[in-house]
């Protein structure tokens, strides 16, 4: 038998091989730094640098909470040192207003919640984090909430971030539930790989065991249950706005505006980071479909990606980019849409020419695989208070 | 060899040299060649769901339900993959089984495989921790040695996914020749692969590969084998254990706080002598200092000038 043969090898194939070495450590890099925990954030100043570091940490537990930032800027104001930013949640790890920035530490544990939130002129940004849905939360979400979905494997139905515009009470909002209700409930016409030698296998099997010894007919071979088991969806964000507002305000559609990537690329401090899963499914070990939302929130300006990362292994690659952007200053929002598909083999094809470690590893990176698939859908919309 | 100084040592997470995996590799195999696809296990036993790599959870699993010097265990597969530690996870069991034959049984998942592992980490964690694949390779021969599933005094069936359209009777799965790799087909496949689900019969999940299967099913099996409960792993649930089907069938969870940030508890299922089930809810190892340590990863957010 094979296994034996392959017993018999084990031994002769001991030897450490430096190009298997290398691919290794290359291949190590690209998967699996994402996944070892970072052991240093980015620096904050030291607290000699910033004397307010130390009335911060004192204050901290026993002021009010309003009153820790009360350095309140009016939004004219020369913007070089001075911080015009404020941090309203006592529970907010110390900002760069006191030395370092807002990166909300997410505590994997239950019952916490973190809902840390920052406030530049008319503009408030929070973020919310929680533990996947539990089963009651589930048992809603399955019965009522989203009717008709299988749901993804894990659901941070709980995450979310919302960008406020407090003075005319508009509301852009990143959530799981808006986000899932997307998903259509019909067949999505995407196959796994082996579907075809799975199928024909069970049918084979059917017709010869057609005496009661297999369970299965022609019905079962069917999908009873369609959805779109790979998840995917065009969420653009939820806007909301209160009623009571006479004036309405909608995206303007405008494809010929960009994004000020200038302005993005440059090194302005980061005020607030925050980075979540709403929903990620495995496709029972297929690929991967996640739904992640980051956002960075600098002095003059924001940017916010939602991203839609479809994997099916030796089938497709969709990435479906949302970014908003928002000019303080300006009271402009920018959103833009991209979508990049492609076939596996014709992303994995990309890769060998570049490189020679394991190149799957790559199709495991969104950013490889964005700048290595075809632009298929461009829109983008722009609002202005 | 030395059992209980090499469990130490993977207890405390160090190093075990290629030559020593390679001795604990062949030994295991040689045990289990020995042993049917479905063991027989006698009562009280604990039953374990998937692992997934999380060494340091597994530990508290032990420590929480007796410890294999004291009661017997049935783990219900997927030791390896998504965790850190799907090496020291895999070796631990192992030695335990060369230690303790008779008191652990250990049932194949999906991911005890050669394809699944390369994608989803095992692969990846042995080429970081030895420079090159032997390891691995010697990992995955055990796996195809491995049980299907186990029968616990003639009325509980464990398995890690669920039933097959082709197998009616526990019998049945007896006659699979399954020192392979798991194939993309057929009964063996079925009972790693299939879920539960609120169908009338079995169904073809819509990715086009894989069976649900629903009450109707899970009731007659249990008819057909005069048995009275399915116990499985396989699929994620927040509490630890979820019964399904008036009971005939329930979902293990033994991987706390999943993938290091799903904030799940673990559970584990104790069947005492008069069948009666009692579950142990456990969570994860803590974080030192809230910001992750050498063991426990978190998931801390890493600042960076996206565009
Ligand atoms: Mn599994």
């Amino acid at each position: 038998m094979a296994n034996n043969e392959e017993n018999r090898d084990i031994r002769s194939r001991q030897g450490i091989n430096t190009i298997i070495v290398n691919s290794a450590r290359n291949m190590h890099m690209k998967t699996v730094n994402a996944r070892i925990p970072q052991k240093s954030t980015p620096q904050p100043l030291s607290q000699q640098q910033n004397p307010q570091w130390n009335n911060f940490m004192v204050n901290r537990g026993t002021q009010n909470t309003s009153t820790i930032h009360q350095r309140f800027k009016s939004p004219l104001a020369p913007r070089t040192q001075s911080t015009r930013h404020v941090c309203n949640n006592p529970n907010n790890p110390p900002c760069a207003h006191c030395g370092t920035t807002i990166i909300p530490s997410p505590k994997a544990f239950m019952p916490l919640e973190d809902n840390p939130e920052i406030i530049i002129n008319n503009w408030k940004i929070s973020t919310k984090k929680k533990p996947i849905l539990n089963s009651v939360e589930l048992e809603d979400w399955e019965n009522n909430k989203l009717k008709g979905l299988a749901l993804p494997e894990m659901i941070f139905g709980n995450n979310a971030i919302t960008i406020q515009n407090i003075e005319k009470d508009w509301t852009l909002q990143f959530n799981t539930l808006d986000a899932l209700k997307m998903v259509k409930l019909e067949d999505s016409g995407i196959r796994v790989s082996y579907s075809n030698k799975w199928l024909d296998a069970k049918k084979n099997n059917a017709t010869k065991n057609s005496n009661q010894k297999s369970d299965i007919d022609e019905s079962s071979l069917k999908i009873v249950h369609n959805y779109d088991w790979t998840y995917t969806t065009e969420y653009k964000g939820t806007i909301k706005q209160n009623s009571k507002d006479s004036v309405e305000y909608n995206f303007q559609r405008d494809d010929e505006v960009q994004l000020p990537i200038d302005k993005l690329s440059r090194s302005d401090k980061i005020l607030f980071f925050d980075d979540m899963i709403l929903f990620e499914d495995e496709l029972a070990d297929n690929g991967i479909s996640v739904l992640n939302c980051k956002i960075r929130v600098m002095d003059e300006r924001l940017l916010l990606l939602s991203r839609f990362f479809l994997r099916v292994d030796d089938v497709l690659i969709r990435v479906i980019d949302t970014r908003i952007y928002v000019e303080f200053d300006e009271n402009i929002i920018i959103r833009e849409f991209k979508k990049y598909e492609d076939q596996y083999s014709s992303v994995l094809s990309r890769h060998r020419l570049s490189h020679s470690y394991d190149p799957k590893a790559a199709l495991r990176d969104s950013n490889w695989v964005v700048a290595n698939s075809p632009l298929v859908t461009r829109e983008c919309e722009i609002l202005k208070f | 060899m030395d059992l209980d100084k090499i469990i130490s040592l993977i207890r405390q997470g160090k190093h075990i040299h290629e030559e020593t995996v390679y001795t604990l590799c062949l030994n295991a195999q040689e045990l289990l060649i020995n042993e049917a696809n479905v063991s027989k296990v006698d009562t009280p036993v604990t039953i374990c769901g998937d692992i997934h790599g999380q060494l340091h959870d597994l530990l508290t699993l032990f420590d929480k339900s007796g410890g294999v010097e004291n009661s017997r265990y049935i783990f219900l597969g997927d030791f390896v993959d998504r965790g850190f530690y799907s090496l020291e996870s895999f070796l631990l069991l192992l030695c335990y089984k060369l230690r303790y034959p008779d008191r652990i049984s250990l049932i194949r998942g999906n991911h005890e495989t050669r394809q699944i592992t390369k994608v989803y980490g095992f692969y990846d964690e042995i080429m970081r921790k030895y420079g090159n694949s032997n390891v691995w390779r010697y990992c995955c021969e055990v796996f195809d040695y491995l049980s299907l599933g186990a029968v616990i005094d003639n009325k509980i069936f464990c398995v890690h996914g669920g039933l097959s359209p082709d197998i009616n009777t526990i019998d049945e799965i007896r006659d699979i020749d399954r020192k392979q790799e798991v194939p993309h087909e057929g009964a063996m496949c079925d009972l790693l692969w299939s879920d539960p689900d609120e169908v009338m019969t079995w169904s073809l999940s819509p990715r086009g590969a894989g069976f649900l299967f629903g009450k109707n099913e899970v009731d007659n099996f249990l008819y057909k084998n005069d048995i009275e409960l399915i116990t499985r792993a396989h699929q994620l649930v927040m509490e630890g254990y979820k019964e399904m089907f008036d009971g005939g069938l329930v979902t293990v969870w033994s991987a706390p706080n999943y993938c290091y940030r799903c904030g799940n508890v673990a559970a584990v299922l104790r069947i005492e002598d008069d069948l009666s089930r009692n579950y142990t809810i456990f969570d994860a190892v803590q974080a030192q200092n809230g910001v992750g340590n050498a063991i426990i990863p978190t998931k801390k957010v890493q600042m960076d000038y996206f565009l």
